[in-house]
């Protein structure tokens, strides 16, 4: 990804927008014992689109300021999804998404990632919460419902940052060069490994 | 030119795991008026408005939601319910009696009123916002210092208490819920019962336990329990006022060896499911 400042509010603004539909809808909608967590999706999307560095930054972001805005111990929330960011670049630069099944499965596990560090932060802590094994099913429902959640998440972070991305930008002039038929050899989600990484 | 790039990508990670690292430990080691919980304040004061914004907009997609939820309950719980409806009338002729005698179902519809709780102001508020995980029993409400609400104010709902105000901004404030681990209330079982000390449950959000004071009194399944409000002679007196409706024991465990008798209550209010709550200002909490 190539970070321009048009980009970078771009992203400030898909991490702000984030923050609030967490504050105002999906924290206050419970599903099965618990609530969708957009916030790890979102910074996962990040992360496979723009690389580790910027997922683990806007992991950060996104964590300081959900922390303000519900009155939390502020680095615990930015430590869960700066780790799921990181991750998801980290994964993004190592291996080709091949397949469609990747961005949401990924988005599930590193969702239930987060917020079993979330739990264990919490409980080492002992910060107000009583925490328990209940903290294993929370990360299970979270993960399954981050699953859901990246379906539609992924490809919308994807155009709204598809400007910087490295891979769209050569893909459109290879189209210009060669015309719509050459499309060389890359997965269901035109990429391939080690390219729109910050 | 890749090194480069790993070194850069290495320092920005331990730079942004350091400055969490920094800021957990500032946070907790710090006093409540303390720098770092001072900005928090303020970058809470400012977004609040913004986030109340967010939650009022968001508010019919919610609702469309619940309708939807409690749609697909309804239906599977019609059947069951008509079932119920005939043992529960009868229940209700003997429960009706003894409710009426404790008065606290009364009291309350007069506490939200206004009309009976002396030197209490109450104060209705929406919910706007709660943490994203279940281990934070806080709920973020509409009403803050602007409209009188102060640290450590009562905040009920019809069903009875639901926890203390924790924090306060000028139209916001922050709820610990009676589930959460910062909270123990003063209680005691209605009808001449044993007092005791309500807390969350380690590793079962949503229900409490109740620890005796007075452990020669019995306290059996079914019981009542409300706020006991207490004051000591020195002028130490309790934050929540007396008699608001706290939960019913659900479940005795009696005493083994060292172990304390556990008593395990549910909460009369819906903690999960808050949108309108009442805060009790102006009662020198």
């Amino acid at each position: 990804m190539i970070v321009t400042p048009p980009i970078l509010i771009r992203l400030a603004l898909v991490v702000f927008v984030s923050v609030l539909l967490q504050f105002g809808f999906f924290s206050q909608v419970p599903i099965l014992g618990s609530v969708a967590n957009l916030l790890p999706v979102v910074v996962v999307a990040i992360g496979l689109l723009g690389g580790a560095v910027a997922g683990a930054v806007s992991g950060f972001a996104t964590g300081l300021l959900i922390d303000a805005m519900i009155g939390g111990t502020p680095g615990v929330a930015s430590l869960s999804l700066m780790a799921a960011g990181y991750l998801a670049g980290r994964w993004r630069e190592g291996y080709d998404i091949v397949s469609s099944l990747v961005p949401p499965l990924l988005a599930g596990a590193l969702s239930a990632l987060a917020a079993l560090i979330y739990g264990g932060l919490t409980l080492t802590l002992g910060i107000d919460a009583p925490v328990s094994v209940l903290a294993l099913r929370e990360a299970l429902v979270q993960g399954l419902l981050g699953i859901l959640l990246m379906v539609p998440v992924f490809p919308l972070v994807r155009r709204i940052v598809r400007p910087a991305l490295v891979d769209d930008a050569g893909r459109a002039r290879s189209r210009t060069v060669a015309g719509p038929r050459h499309s060389g050899r890359r997965g269901r989600f035109g990429m391939m490994r080690g390219q729109g990484s910050l | 030119m890749y090194r480069k790039q790993v070194r850069r990508r290495r320092a920005i990670l331990v730079v942004l795991v350091v400055a969490c690292l920094m800021l957990i430990s500032i946070s907790i080691s710090e006093a409540e008026s303390g720098p770092l919980h001072s900005v928090q304040r303020g970058v809470s004061t400012i977004l609040s408005p913004i986030g109340e914004g967010a939650s009022r907009a968001l508010k019919p997609a919610r609702d469309l939601v619940d309708w939807f939820d409690e749609t697909w309950e309804a239906r599977g719980e019609n059947e069951d319910l008509r079932r119920q409806v005939a043992a529960l009338r009868a229940e209700l002729v003997k429960t009706r009696d003894a409710a009426e005698q404790a008065g606290y179902a009364d009291k309350l519809a007069g506490l939200i009123k206004g009309g009976e709780l002396t030197g209490y102001t109450p104060v209705d508020a929406s919910v706007i916002g709660r943490s994203f995980s279940l281990w934070y029993g806080t709920i973020k409400i509409d009403a803050g210092s602007s409209d009188g609400v102060s640290r450590n104010d009562a905040v009920i709902t019809e069903d009875g208490l639901i926890g203390r105000i924790s924090q306060v901004t000028g139209g916001t404030s922050e709820v610990a819920l009676i589930t959460g681990g910062s909270n123990a209330v003063t209680a005691r079982v209605v009808g001449g019962g044993p007092e005791g000390l309500i807390s969350g449950v380690v590793g079962a959000p949503g229900k409490l336990d109740f620890s005796l004071i007075q452990g020669d009194k019995e306290v059996k399944d079914g019981d009542r329990l409300v706020t006991a409000g207490f004051t000591s002679e020195d002028g130490l007196s309790s934050r929540y006022p007396a008699d608001i409706p706290i939960g019913e024991v659900v479940e005795t465990i009696p005493a083994e060896q060292e172990q304390r008798e556990q008593v395990n209550v549910e909460p009369f209010a819906d903690l999960a499911d808050l949108s309108q709550v009442t805060v009790l200002t102006g009662g020198g909490g």
